[in-house]
């Protein structure tokens, strides 16, 4: 049984604190792979501020940490996600799994960070020196969640 | 038939409010009958027939269209940015 660890969190990510934890902790594991999101300087960005639903947030982290930990032979799935206010360069979000074998825990990541990105309700507003607008979705982040759905059905069916 | 609709992120700012708490006539039965209701009283509610608009049914997501029952909460959703 995996270990499946996911948080919304209102303070600062550690990413080197969190993927120090899932060193040493399974003599099985072969490969721990994670990936870290920050917010990117752009002309005029100030900060980035992080909303999402309450109530349902929490469930889908876990639900993709749990599916992603069925699909692949994971021994630790974690999952964090800065929500409120960020300036540039602080971490949004920080998604680890530790297997057996390099490839298993580097897809498990790209699995739960591309459907992270369509199908938690979060969203981003750019604070900018000229005022605040909402950041629209990106088509190519619909693409690869339908990717990972798709091999997912595939192997399923 | 009362039930609570919010609006979240750029809708709540489009419609300029977070939620509404509506009575609603017999019949409506559906999410989509619900958003051609709200088109109707509400100039505003337009943007909330887009497909691209997700839903949230008393803390679930579920597909539109759908169901809608009395004393539900409704969130209407733009697509999610997190990540």
């Amino acid at each position: 049984m995996a270990r499946i660890d996911t948080a919304i969190v209102e303070t600062d990510i550690d990413p080197g604190a969190e993927l120090g934890a899932l060193a040493g902790q399974h003599e099985n594991d072969g490969g721990i792979a994670s990936f870290t999101g920050q917010v990117r300087a752009e002309p005029g960005l100030l900060a980035l501020e992080l909303e999402h639903y309450p109530g349902v947030t929490g469930k889908v982290l876990e639900t993709i940490a749990r599916t992603a930990a069925r699909r692949w032979p994971l021994s630790q799935a974690v999952i964090r996600h800065r929500v409120g206010r960020m300036d540039i360069g602080t971490p949004i979000v920080f998604v680890a799994a530790s297997a057996p074998h390099r490839r298993e825990a580097l897809d498990a990541v790209g699995y739960m960070i591309d459907m992270l990105k369509t199908e938690a309700p979060f969203w981003k507003r750019a604070h900018t020196e000229t005022g605040s607008n909402w950041i629209e979705a990106v088509a190519d982040d619909r693409k690869a969640a339908d990717f990972w759905m798709g091999q997912i059905a595939s192997e399923d069916a | 038939m009362p039930i609570t609709i919010r609006y979240v992120a750029a809708l709540r700012d489009r419609m300029g409010r977070a939620e509404d708490v509506l009575d609603l006539p017999c019949g409506i039965a559906d999410s989509e009958a619900l958003v051609a209701h709200l088109r109707a009283t509400l100039p505003e509610a337009d943007m909330l027939a887009h497909p691209s608009v997700r839903l949230i049914r008393n803390n679930d997501i579920v597909p539109r269209p759908a169901p809608i029952e009395d004393g539900d909460v409704v969130a209407f959703c733009p697509p999610f940015t997190g990540g």
